[in-house]
């Protein structure tokens, strides 16, 4: 197999004519160029063309968007909302801190008007959700945990054991078998191993 | 001036031993010119990307005597909140001379010269990266000048491509700088710091003066061009062009320097 | 999921290591990550070197310059050393001043060189109450992965080291200063301090050499600095977990070794440098 091509930024890669632009890339004057540093990829995904698309190592450059799941833990709490630092977008870890807020409307779906911010979260604790918007100039990115798999997947109890979730919003403590009250997911097979 | 009580502080004043060279040592300074290379020859350039561990990329130049460490940082959540900030990202350039970079100490708060240095910075590098994938975040681009023998801003330009390279910024093409000094007749690629501040005891002569100038290599496009002096139109225009020439010359060196960073990253993904 | 572990609960990880007695970048406790140094690559300065921990590396130039001695002492010269921590050597620095941490690290340099006396600053005065030398020592991080003290005493000593002032004399005639930069001489280096910093976890488990990520999650840090006359000549534990006796002593004693290893190191890289000039 020959060596996998390498480009820098700004390096001509092919005409328009012969593959489509896909990551690390962009269109000027009919051809695509290089906008990454990496390897030159081209990959058939059932179209007319291939794909042409520069890959990483990582998808450092990576930022939440609208829509993506992040995992992040919790730093703080009010009655109105709960900050959280984002800490992963999908499975790619941020190596930066992004803040974020879930509002006390958007923990869950049903009886919303009941949602006690402190009775679903707690500092510390790692939650899966979404981002449903970019926020505007005041705020953080703003998610949401109202679905069924999203919501508290680590929590530590007051005793400081990791607890274990008994239902969609409680979970106990191993050590003094006392319940907390938390807004917990549904827990993903992949998450099972952590 | 209020005391600077952040820093262990020396005696109110002090001065550079060169200042008190015997008056003969002063004039006769007998320098072979340009140490053997050619006015339009550039200085050999060494680069190296992804030095720093802690930042997201990094890139380390050097050239001739002049060494230049640049790292960068983000994309990360902004400081400053604007309207502008939501839209598209913001690039922030922060050059810095070493206190010991120059032949005079330099003094550690940034000075006026380094302020419009990570200006022309961050003017020269700005058309190049594409801001608008980066909404609501800020890329951080830090300079570090160690030693300073002359085109620093040309190499710092050249030294952060590199970095926003390494570090996975999206960008339209590397940014390349070169400097010229223009001495009468002379044109002076990559002039180094002596011949950068010009032979003043020739005594005047018209046409002096310094331009540096950076290239997007690909696109042929001029991202930032700096002139001061007394330069006649037709002598900038060559000049211009001669830096453009002389960025081109630079090209396979940053090239090889950014691609041994991404295979020792990565090894190639699987197809 | 190992890597999500690693970033939601970092004191976690690391403990699953110590309990192993191994650490997560597969050193032991007690041992130094490689230490490289590189002497008077700055032709800038009158004394440079560069040293590298692991991944920190801090750079040291000095420059020496001209001043009256201080009123209260008119037969000493003046030594100005300063940390720099920039933005530019990790994403935890801000632009501007110095923040507390480079503050206390430049205080605790001027007391290890006032303490150990390294450089007598009688040696450094030119003629009395008129001229003496200014050794301004600026040691800046450039990458900071941890135990930034260690590094900038190695570097401070070696720039130092490498150091050459030139000839001063005053003119009787004129009363002024004369410079010969044709004779230099190196500094005397009285004393040789290297310093060995230690990060307590847990109140109990003691670490040598901490990267920048244990030194956030231990419970304690530790510096000693000793000469080469085995003398402990300054020793810094600000706050944090206490610490019994033994443990103490303990790092003394590692702190003695360490001094050896960086002696020898400095010797070897001096050597090496004069023979290629």
């Amino acid at each position: 197999m020959s060596p996998m091509k390498l480009c820098v930024p700004g390096e001509r890669l092919c005409s328009t004519e012969d593959c489509i632009p896909g990551a690390g890339t962009y269109l000027r004057h009919g051809y695509i160029f290089a906008s990454l540093a990496g390897y030159v990829l081209r990959r058939n995904e059932g179209e007319e063309l291939p794909v042409i698309s520069v890959v990483r190592e990582t998808e450092a450059q990576l930022l939440p968007d609208v829509g993506a799941i992040v995992t992040c833990k919790v730093t703080s709490i009010n009655p109105r909302f709960a900050k959280v630092h984002i800490l992963y977008v999908g499975s790619t870890p941020l190596k930066d801190r992004f803040r974020g807020t879930i509002r006390k409307e958007d923990v869950r779906a049903t009886e919303k008007d009941k949602v006690e911010t402190y009775k679903s979260f707690r500092p510390g604790d790692i939650v899966l959700a979404k981002v449903i918007s970019l926020g505007d100039v005041q705020s953080n990115y703003l998610l949401t945990t109202a679905e069924n798999e999203l919501g508290v997947v680590v929590a530590h109890s007051e005793a400081g054991a990791q607890m274990v979730p008994i239902s969609w919003c409680e979970m106990q403590c191993p050590r003094t078998h006392n319940k907390e009250f938390r807004k917990v997911a549904r827990v993903q097979p992949e998450y099972l191993q952590a | 001036v209020p005391a600077d009580r952040k820093r262990v502080r020396g005696p109110e004043e002090s001065q550079c031993p060169l200042l008190f060279l015997p008056p003969a040592a002063q004039t006769a300074e007998p320098r072979e010119p340009r140490a053997g290379r050619g006015n339009g020859e550039v200085r050999p350039l060494f680069a190296r990307c992804g030095l720093v561990s802690q930042a997201k990329g990094s890139s380390y130049l050097e050239a001739g005597n002049t060494k230049i460490l640049c790292s960068v940082y983000g994309p990360r959540e902004p400081e400053r909140r604007d309207e502008a900030g939501v839209r598209s990202g913001r690039l922030l350039c922060d050059l810095r001379l070493a206190p010991f970079s120059c032949g005079k100490r330099g003094a550690w708060i940034q000075g006026s010269g380094e302020r419009d240095l990570s200006l022309a910075l961050s003017e020269s590098l700005h058309p190049a990266v594409c801001l608008h994938r980066y909404p609501r975040a800020q890329i951080e681009v830090n300079v570090m000048v160690l030693e300073n023998d002359g085109s620093v801003l040309a190499h710092a330009v050249t030294c952060a491509s590199m970095a926003l390279a390494d570090a996975g910024i999206e960008m339209y093409d590397v940014v390349l700088g070169s400097a010229l000094r223009q001495d009468g007749g002379a044109s002076l690629v990559d002039p180094d710091l002596a011949e950068e501040r010009g032979n003043w005891l020739a005594g005047y002569e018209e046409n002096r003066g310094g331009v540096t100038l950076s290239l997007l290599p690909n696109l042929n496009q001029v991202s930032g061009l700096h002139a001061d002096g007394e330069l006649r139109a037709d002598t900038l225009s060559a000049a211009v062009r001669t830096c453009m020439e002389s960025c081109h010359k630079l090209y396979p060196v940053v090239q090889q320097a950014i691609l041994r960073a991404v295979k020792r990253k990565a090894p190639p993904p699987e197809k | 999921m190992a890597a999500g572990f690693k970033t939601a609960e970092p004191l976690e990880y690391h403990r699953s290591f110590l309990k192993e007695n191994c650490r997560p970048d597969g050193r032991e406790l007690g041992e130094f990550r490689p230490t490289t140094l590189n002497i008077g690559s700055i032709g800038t300065a009158d004394g440079s070197a560069m040293v590298k921990i692991g991944n920190t590396t801090v750079i040291c130039g000095i420059k020496a310059e001209l001043s009256a001695p201080p009123s209260d002492a008119p037969d000493k010269g003046y030594i100005v050393p300063n940390v720099d921590l920039p933005p530019l050597c990790s994403s935890r620095f801000r632009p501007g001043p110095p923040g507390e941490q480079a503050q206390a690290a430049s205080q605790f340099i001027a007391d290890v060189i006032d303490g150990s006396k390294i450089i007598k600053k009688e040696d450094l005065c030119i003629e009395k109450s008129k001229l003496c030398w200014v050794l301004y020592c600026d040691i800046m991080c450039l990458d900071y992965d941890g135990n930034v003290l260690d590094a900038c005493i190695i570097t401070l000593l070696a720039a130092l080291k490498n150091t050459q002032i030139p000839k001063v004399t005053i003119n009787k005639e004129t009363d002024l200063a004369e410079v010969d930069i044709e004779h230099k001489r190196h500094l005397q280096i009285n004393k040789h301090p290297v310093s060995s910093s230690f990060a307590v976890f847990d109140d109990t488990v003691l670490i040598v050499d901490p990267t920048a990520e244990e030194e956030s999650l231990a419970t304690s840090v530790i510096t000693a600095v000793v000469d080469e006359d085995d003398q402990l000549c300054a020793f810094h534990k600000p706050g944090g977990s206490s610490l019994s006796a033994e443990k103490l002593q303990d790092c003394i004693t590692r702190s003695v070794t360490r001094h050896r290893e960086v002696g020898k190191l400095i010797d070897k890289v001096l050597e090496s440098t004069k023979a290629s000039k």
